[in-house]
């Protein structure tokens, strides 16, 4: 597919140019090893490391300051790391200027050059690789076919909405056949409709031309349903890597489960042995932190993850009630001004209106534990 | 509906009342652009007068004409050249790397204006060397030193209007080097901020006197007034040409900016003042 749309023309003549050839687009590996930046006083990298295979897409996420920015940054060339190298299909590149790294690279502002039109914004890559006009041109517009914009190969930037300077752009990166991808949170820009349509364009692409993507977002939505795998950043180290439901499921540290969806906190009792006990219930703890000991805990649940029944003179009572389509989210105020949320079948939430007086309950499923907020 | 209408029965006088204010206000616009125009015209048609039609005939061939106007075109094209290599890469370098120095670069690019050229040469002609002394590359360098507030102010809000650091990684990131991006992205997105930059220049070389009268050299305001303690009317209308053709000069850039606007949509760059470019919705 690559060859059908990027063809060998790009790399015959770049050979014939002496310009290093596009490796083609399946069949990069990235390594980020013991990535470090310091701005100032502040760490905005601290160690750290992230294996891609060829072909993935991995999403970097976290919030702001996070250090997630700064990795692809210096993945891309701009920045430099202060510890640490960049490996391409093994070989160390921290020395490479950014233009020589063959990576496409999709910005969060609409980067297309104001001067030039959507066609020469895309054919702009193959112009500096020295393709000639007739093959940079005809490539330029398969690139615009494949995100749908052909019929706007002439317009400029202003004539184009938001979505549509931002397809050119993907388009203007993948015309290169980069070894890497780099979006730098290329959809927050847009409204909620087009960053849906975009992301499932974008999705789609990468896995049809199986280019290695680095992909950097604070929204943990479009990490989630994108990656092969998305990584968690906070203070600039990489809390876990996983398959999305994997983070979801089986969160490594009370940080991951509480940005990656809706936690619920409740105080509990840390026993010796791995054991919490949290609503009268002795759970085993997961992935006990070294920042917790026995005593007074916060245990960290799931809306999901909790059972509730209507009974009088129940341990909780019900607050509000959100309707989320096929579930229903019911707020619970439990004893010690706790309250908890938790999702139930919309069909069996009818008989939960507010002031119902029901008993939350704990599986007795491994749980996660934090410090006592 | 009741509520409309009653609406617009109060609507109706207001808009009476705001028409009458209108109807004073555009009085007032025309008289105030009168006045103006009495100001700055009434000088104009009386030289036009006082030189007469057959004074512009005979200018061309006065004494001087073609060596004065000669070498005030030279030290245009190299103050121009020299102003444009010098402020075009730091401006860009200053936005890039060094924003935090952008209000002190704006401090030190106005001091041309406020020390008085009299001073500058003055100063110049004690230290300048010996060989630089006597050629146009003189008096070119210490025109550059003039034209520096205008060259800068004009560059500086051309790229204001763009987003010059994701412009300028996009363009490495698609392999472009430092000549490249500066060549192909930078410099034509930034066309009628230089060519204000330029007509500004020239304008200011075409027209200083102070500096080049001090180090003896003959340009063309030097002349005009040189030949104006002999012949006063092809004086005058050598200055009414040099006027006109600055004139032309600032007629073809509003043209040329408003046209490039259109085209690449950015923003509406005069010589000093420029509006961010704006995208059309998601």
């Amino acid at each position: 597919m690559t060859a059908d749309i990027t063809g060998n023309t790009t790399r015959d003549a770049a050979a014939a140019n002496g310009t290093r050839p596009a490796t083609g687009a399946r069949g990069t590996s990235v390594v980020l090893q013991n990535l470090g930046r310091a701005f100032g006083a502040t760490k905005a990298l601290d160690g750290l490391s992230i294996e891609m295979a060829p072909g993935e897409l991995v999403a970097l996420l976290g919030p702001s300051g996070c250090g997630k920015t700064t990795a692809l940054r210096i993945v891309a060339g701009f920045e430099t790391a202060d510890t640490g190298s960049v490996l391409i299909d093994g070989k160390d590149i921290s020395s490479v200027p950014a233009a020589k790294r063959d990576m496409g690279m999709v910005f969060q502002s609409y980067s297309l050059f104001p001067n030039m039109n959507a066609l020469d914004n895309v054919a702009f890559g193959l112009r500096m690789r020295k393709i000639g006009t007739t093959d940079r041109r005809k490539r330029a517009g398969e690139l615009l076919d494949l995100v749908g914009l052909a019929p706007q190969a002439r317009q400029y930037p202003h004539q184009l909405s938001g979505g549509q300077q931002q397809r050119v752009a993907l388009a203007r990166a993948l015309a290169i056949e980069p070894r890497v991808l780099l979006l730098d949170e290329p959809l927050s820009a847009l409204d909620a409709k087009v960053r849906l349509q975009l992301r499932e364009q974008i999705r789609t692409l990468q896995q049809r031309l199986g280019t290695t993507t680095l992909f950097v977002t604070h929204d943990q939505e479009e990490a989630l349903s994108m990656a092969d795998r998305v990584g968690v950043m906070n203070k600039g180290r990489l809390e876990q890597i996983a398959a999305p439901d994997e983070l979801y499921d089986q969160p490594a540290t009370a940080f991951v489960a509480e940005f990656v969806g809706v936690m619920n906190r409740m105080p509990g009792e840390l026993q010796d042995g791995g054991m919490v006990t949290a609503l009268e219930v002795g759970v085993p703890v997961m992935n006990q932190g070294a920042d917790v000991g026995p005593g007074p805990v916060d245990v960290l649940v799931r809306p999901e993850g909790l059972r509730m029944e209507v009974i009088e003179n129940g341990n909780g009572i019900v607050t509000t009630r959100t309707f989320l389509g096929s579930v229903t989210r019911v707020g619970v105020l439990l004893s010690g001004d706790v309250t908890v949320q938790i999702d139930k079948a919309s069909s069996e939430a009818a008989a939960l209106a507010p002031g119902t007086s029901v008993q939350v309950s704990l599986p007795v499923d491994p749980v996660l534990v934090a410090p006592r907020k | 509906m009741a509520a409309v209408a009653d609406t617009r029965v109060v609507q109706a006088p207001r808009r009476a009342a705001r028409q009458r204010t209108g109807g004073r206000g555009t009085v007032w616009r025309w008289v105030v652009l009168l006045i103006a125009a009495v100001y700055f015209l009434l000088p104009l048609i009386v030289a036009f007068r006082f030189a007469g039609i057959k004074a512009f005939g005979s200018v061309i061939s006065e004494d001087g004409f073609t060596s004065s106007l000669g070498l005030s075109v030279r030290l245009a094209i190299i103050t121009t050249v020299i102003t444009i290599v010098l402020m075009l890469p730091t401006t860009v370098y200053v936005h890039l790397r060094l924003p935090g120095i952008r209000r002190l670069m704006e401090s030190i690019t106005i001091l041309p204006i406020v020390i008085p050229p009299v001073v500058l040469i003055v100063g110049v002609l004690q230290i300048a060397p010996g060989s630089l002394k006597g050629t146009p590359y003189l008096l070119g360098l210490e025109y550059v030193v003039l034209a520096m507030p205008f060259a800068y102010r004009a560059i500086d809000a051309g790229l204001r209007s763009l987003d010059l650091k994701t412009v300028v990684e996009a363009s490495n990131s698609l392999g472009a080097g430092w000549t490249s991006t500066l060549m192909r992205v930078i410099m034509p997105n930034l066309r009628t901020a230089l060519l204000s930059a330029i007509v500004l220049t020239v304008a200011l070389v075409l027209g200083e006197y102070t500096m080049a009268s001090l180090a003896l050299y003959q340009t063309f305001p030097v002349w005009i007034y040189v030949n104006s303690q002999t012949s006063g009317q092809v004086s005058v209308a050598a200055s009414l040409l040099a006027l006109f053709v600055t004139w032309i000069f600032l007629m073809a850039i509003t043209v040329l900016g408003t046209r490039q606007s259109r085209k690449t949509g950015g923003g509406s760059v005069t010589l000093f003042t420029v509006a961010r470019q704006e995208t059309r919705g998601n």
